[in-house]
């Protein structure tokens, strides 16, 4: 059967003063949607002396103040569960998701209600229908299905395109790869690490993937590596498959930039639903094509905890949608997204923020001095060490404080797992002024 | 039956636009009934939230629908 090469043909192809014209009437509306609902949105737009009717033009934007995590975090502490920034009774939700905060245990809440839960899957849908997933693929997620977001929208998205879908949950990763095999999988969901953990995994078994799997087409997401021409070549091979790389952030509920068939070594960003901007991080002035800034993010999709201009730290490079050849009208970041412009680190597809680590660590009182250590196993598999000394005449709580701090961190990160490691006092380094207690060794990304 | 004669971008609906925000607009009427059976009432509410989709993604209608519990 031909299909369209577009999930919405009308939107992806629309020229770009149209496109813009589309953003902006979206934007008016749903700002005076987040004026009229959200306490939070009237709090800051009163502050900052904008009013929604004030958007004449896409700059106008820049009248909007920023939104950010930190705002987000205070809020919901003051005001549990959510905060002031539902625009609803909370009774209109029907699903309920978390990521972890910026400081010690208290995660940062979400909710959707019906459609907004369904305009999750249906961003997902423009992403995978574009990287050529189709009804006719079996679909295999690699995904324990918890709390955090992952790839909840894209397993919908695959039921909603037809597809046929295989939810791996919690298994073994031999299991996993035996369904994969049995079960004539097309297509694979996987974070970078894992989709490269699954192939060691096979060649112990005496299984080549490549060879004796019908996978054509793995979907990244989660980590930053599904972009890193190195990683992505390396999983090409491993899998004799096409790799896609997508990346979406709980804050939003969903994809926001995906990869097409067409492989530009970048991701086109859906701008029907979103406003990307990508700012000089220091001066907050638009920086051009080409040229590194950090993202800010309008979302027209979740009207349930609207979010505009919400300043993602991520850093991108922005070039014109001309650069692939698939006829999207569409920009793309190209590299997908690079990395960070602050501290938080991804482990696993977990975002892990230091002083968070640190608010629970220093809930003990025998911990002395610590360290947060990042690195790569086996060249494959991100893992997280907290190096730790404990105080003079406190060794006997030792084996207490590793059980409990285990729990305590992941419990704080979605199950993620820390490994905790005692060492020798005095080994650490101690610190007096501008304590620097992360060490990421993990090889620097090559674009 | 929509009374809207254009896309948000002020365009002429096609016939399959129109044919879609009309059922949009009866699912939305329906939703908003009280005296629904819960295997009635449920459903609508899924139908009108995948309609939701099918004509906000082609910018026929861009609003919320929290007051109908979608």
């Amino acid at each position: 059967m031909a299909y369209s090469e577009y999930w919405n043909p009308k939107n992806e192809t629309l020229p770009r003063e149209e496109l813009q014209a589309l953003q902006l009437l979206k934007l008016r509306r749903f700002c005076d949607w987040a004026y009229a609902t959200t306490p939070f949105h009237q709090r800051k737009f009163d502050a900052a002396g904008f009013k929604p009717e004030q958007i004449k033009t896409l700059d106008d934007l820049r009248r909007i103040p920023f939104m950010t995590r930190e705002e987000w975090m205070e809020s919901l502490m003051e005001k549990p569960l959510f905060g002031d920034l539902l625009a609803t009774d909370s009774r209109n939700a029907i699903r309920y998701h978390l990521t972890s905060g910026t400081t010690g245990r208290t995660p940062i809440r979400v909710l959707d209600s019906m459609k907004d839960w369904d305009w999750i899957n249906e961003m997902w849908c423009y992403g995978i229908w574009g990287f050529g997933v189709r009804p006719e693929d079996v679909v295999y997620f690699a995904f324990g299905y918890g709390s955090f977001i992952g790839f909840w929208g894209a397993h919908y998205a695959c039921e909603k395109l037809g597809a046929l879908v295989i939810p791996g949950g919690a298994q073994t990763t031999e299991a996993r790869i035996k369904q994969i095999i049995e079960l004539g999988v097309t297509t694979v969901f996987s974070t970078p690490t894992y989709a490269l953990h699954l192939w060691q995994k096979s060649r112990e078994m005496g299984i080549d993937l490549a060879r004796e799997s019908k996978v054509n087409k793995v979907i990244l997401s989660g980590e930053p590596a599904g972009s890193i021409p190195a990683v992505k070549h390396q999983l090409e091979e491993a899998w004799g498959a096409r790799c896609g790389d997508t990346a979406g952030m709980t804050e939003i509920g969903t994809i926001m930039i995906f990869e097409c068939s067409h492989q530009p070594g970048g991701t086109h960003i859906i701008e029907d639903h979103f406003i990307e901007e990508v700012l000089n991080p220091n001066s907050d002035e638009p920086v051009g094509y080409g040229e590194l800034g950090e993202r800010i993010v309008t979302s027209f999709g979740r009207g349930f905890i609207p979010l505009i201009r919400y300043r993602t730290k991520d850093m991108v490079m922005k070039v014109p949608a001309s650069t692939c050849t698939c006829g999207r009208t569409w920009d793309i970041y190209s590299g997908g997204i690079r990395g960070r412009w602050d501290d938080m680190k991804l482990i696993r597809g977990t975002n892990v923020y230091p002083r968070a680590v640190e608010a629970i660590i220093r809930e003990y009182p025998a911990i002395d001095e610590f360290q947060i250590y990042i690195w790569r196993k086996e060249e494959l598999q991100d893992e997280i060490t907290i190096k730790l000394e404990i105080k003079t005449g406190h060794e006997a709580e030792w084996p207490d404080i590793e059980h409990k701090l285990t729990k305590d961190l992941a419990s704080a990160h979605e199950g993620l797992r820390f490994n905790i490691e005692r060492m020798d006092y005095g080994v650490l380094p101690h610190f007096e002024l501008k304590a620097k207690r992360l060490v990421d060794a993990r090889p620097v990304a090559n674009y | 039956m929509t009374t809207t004669e254009t896309d948000l971008l002020g365009k002429p609906l096609t016939e399959q636009e129109r044919e879609l925000l009309n059922i949009y607009e009866a699912l939305k009427k329906l939703a908003a009934r009280s005296d629904l059976p819960p295997c009635a009432a449920s459903n609508v509410r899924k139908a009108l939230m995948s309609m939701w989709q099918a004509t906000n993604d082609l910018s026929l209608q861009f609003e919320q629908l929290y007051d109908l519990g979608v």
